[in-house]
């Protein structure tokens, strides 16, 4: 047995170059192929971290009619019951009430549609750190009457700290909700979006904005590990009331989702010919190797050699091709990875506008799931695998009497 | 004793329309002990008849038996252990593994027949020595002379202990001395081991060695004598 691994190794030095050169083909597969999707996964996971930190949370409660209708007459109390099974359940970090509704921001010339959210600002701000975004001013206390402003929609409507909006919407009940804010302070976030239509007021501010007793939209709640969401979730199931419904950041973003899912599914793409490519290689190597030995095989069988040993030697051979370009391509890429994911790299100039315009931070992010890591560790390994069917078939059809004649 | 009984012979390939009678009904015995050398000219079917009869290619119709044994009658995983046990082969070159050392070539039919080590290691050094290139145990064949690799193979061939040996020209690419010398030791051998070897040549100066000289044409055989030789 170990024999026949050390002839396979020998064998597999005889032709250093292009034993060399099948392996790097492998190596840079892994390569690119977890650059690829570092990066990929890394701005999703990035931009999905900002979204739930800004705006959906990883989980949250809404009234059962919100999400189709979402007005502030679709409210709700967060009962002392579900609040008391949120506090105590070790997996959630924060929890924060919101009203979330729409009003027209207007100053004496212009006028924008925006997103008013009212919010706890000291558990808002625990929660995404809401105030590191302040470009300029300053942030709201709890019970403040001032309001925070996105910087692109502050530009648009041509204010700044110190200035007065008038805030036009909707109230409960239809009741016309009306009123003149000062504000504070500018809010710059890392995704442009957010920044083009949000505005921030205290909940209590919003609440009498809205003529809304004391009830909110949704109650935004945050995990400390995305993998414990579907958990967190089916344990609040218990506690709402039968007008309550939850949802994951996937029910409330679809769009960013879809999103995900479209990128992912043309970066599949462009992976699977890679690996095309890759395979083909792999294929033509083994099949130099095989051919040109055609007359050693045929003297190895004619001495004694069954095919299933001869066999087994021609699979450890090329799998130690397979085995030497996987874990160099791991062991070269995944310190990189892994520093580009704790060092994420901060892009400007053009390269940053090109980033915010598509909605992105202009960050450049990477993951180290570790799929990346092991995904194309098996796509390699099922291409050699498939290439093995041809040494199969190859020995399977090996004729002595032709070998030996080649 | 007879090692090797042929009864009725005959392989015919199908090149095409023309049917080749290549070997045509051989009924022949071969006795522990013999040196045979199986002669004729280019494709009387000297090459087909070996194959046959080393269980490499397998007859048309007739029989082959060896030791007793119905040697076409074994499945093929059989066959090839048959072969490793009973048969040791000398092709016209490249017979060597070229991956391992001189001595790695001798031992390894051992491994694969499961000898122990201590036996296997012994042999090989005794064979080695035997075919005179005990001083080269640990070359590789590419560094070893066209003779040298010749004498590797016949002391592989001899290695596993087979009945006979089967030498397919194994001259045929080497110079004059290195043929004259790899006689010698194919009959030295023979007569220290009592191997029975059957080669097929078309040289004269093998056929010179031979105690025994099979003239094929045709696929048939049109002469069978014995030769004393001091
Ligand atoms: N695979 C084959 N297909 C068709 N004809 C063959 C094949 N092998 C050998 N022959 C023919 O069989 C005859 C005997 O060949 P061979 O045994 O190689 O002769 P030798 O070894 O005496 O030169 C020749 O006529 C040769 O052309
Ligand atoms: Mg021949």
């Amino acid at each position: 047995m170990s024999k026949f691994i050390s002839i396979a190794w020998r064998n597999l030095w005889r032709n250093k170059r292009r034993t060399l050169i099948t392996a790097a083909s492998v190596f840079f597969g892994v390569f690119f192929s977890v650059m690829m999707t570092s990066m990929q996964k890394g701005s999703f996971e990035n931009m999905i971290s900002n979204m739930a930190k800004f705006y959906s949370g990883y989980i949250q409660i809404q009234e059962s009619n919100f999400k189709e209708t979402p007005s502030v007459n679709n409210s709700f109390v967060l009962s002392k019951k579900l609040t008391k099974a949120i506090n105590s359940n070790e997996d959630i970090t924060s929890s924060t009430k919101r009203i979330e509704t729409f009003a027209l921001a207007s100053n004496e010339e212009k006028s924008y549609p925006s997103f008013l959210l009212g919010i706890e600002p000291d558990k808002e701000n625990l929660k995404s750190g809401l105030s590191k975004y302040i470009d300029e001013g300053s942030f709201i206390e709890n019970g403040s009457n001032d309001i925070l402003v996105g910087s692109i929609l502050a530009k648009n409507l041509n204010v700044g700290v110190g200035d007065s909006l008038i805030l036009l919407g909707q109230g409960y009940h239809g009741v016309s909700a009306v009123g003149i804010y000062k504000i504070n302070g500018l809010l710059d976030f890392p995704l442009p979006d957010l920044s083009k239509q949000v505005i921030y007021m205290d909940l209590a501010n919003c609440q009498e904005f809205s003529s809304l007793p004391s009830s909110i939209t949704s109650n935004v709640i945050m995990v400390n590990n995305t993998g414990k969401i579907t958990e967190v979730m089916s344990y609040l199931q218990t506690y709402i009331g039968d007008k309550e419904v939850i949802y994951s950041w996937q029910d409330l973003m679809p769009e960013i989702l879809n999103l995900v899912e479209g990128k992912e599914s043309s970066g599949a793409m462009v992976k699977f010919l890679l690996f095309m490519i890759i395979g083909f290689g792999v294929w033509s190597t083994i099949m130099m190797m095989m051919n040109e030995r055609q007359r050693e095989l045929g003297v190895m069988i004619a001495i004694g050699f069954q095919k299933g040993k001869l066999l087994f030697m021609m699979l450890v051979e090329s799998a130690f091709i397979g085995i030497i370009g996987v874990i160099s391509g791991i062991i070269v890429s995944y310190p990189i990875f892994y520093y580009l994911f704790k060092n994420p790299i901060v892009l400007t100039g053009e390269m940053a506008e090109t980033y915010e315009s598509m909605g992105f931070e202009a960050k450049l992010a990477f993951s180290v799931s570790p799929e990346i890591f092991y995904n194309p560790a098996i796509t390699i390994m099922i291409i050699f695998m498939i290439v093995s069917l041809y040494q199969i078939y190859y020995v399977a059809r090996l004729n002595v009497v032709k070998s030996l004649k080649s | 004793m007879n090692v090797i009984e042929i009864k009725s012979l005959t392989k015919i390939y199908n090149g095409g329309e023309v049917k080749v009678k290549a070997v045509n009904g051989i009924d022949i015995n071969f006795k522990q002990g013999e040196f045979t050398a199986v002669v004729g000219p280019s494709g009387s079917g000297k090459t087909t008849f070996l194959n046959m009869l080393g269980g490499l290619d397998r007859p048309t119709s007739g029989e082959v038996i060896i030791g007793g044994v119905n040697v076409w009658g074994l499945s093929s995983r059989q066959l090839i252990d048959f072969r490793m046990n009973n048969i040791g082969f000398v092709f016209q070159s490249y017979n060597l593994i070229p991956v391992l050392t001189a001595g790695e070539n001798v031992e390894f039919i051992m491994q694969l027949q499961g000898k122990p080590k201590k036996e296997r290691d012994l042999r090989t050094k005794e064979l080695l020595e035997a075919v005179g290139i005990g001083d080269r145990i640990k070359s590789r064949p590419s560094k070893l002379s066209g003779g040298q690799q010749q004498r590797v193979a016949v002391a592989r061939a001899l290695a596993s202990k087979p009945e006979f040996i089967l030498a397919d020209e194994p001259t045929a690419n080497l110079d004059s001395s290195s043929t004259t010398s790899l006689l010698e030791l194919m009959s030295q051998m023979n007569k220290k081991f009592n191997t029975t070897f059957i080669f097929a040549t078309h040289d004269q100066r093998v056929m010179d060695k031979a105690r025994r000289i099979v003239t094929i044409e045709d696929g048939k055989i049109l002469s069978d004598e014995y030769f004393d030789r001091e």
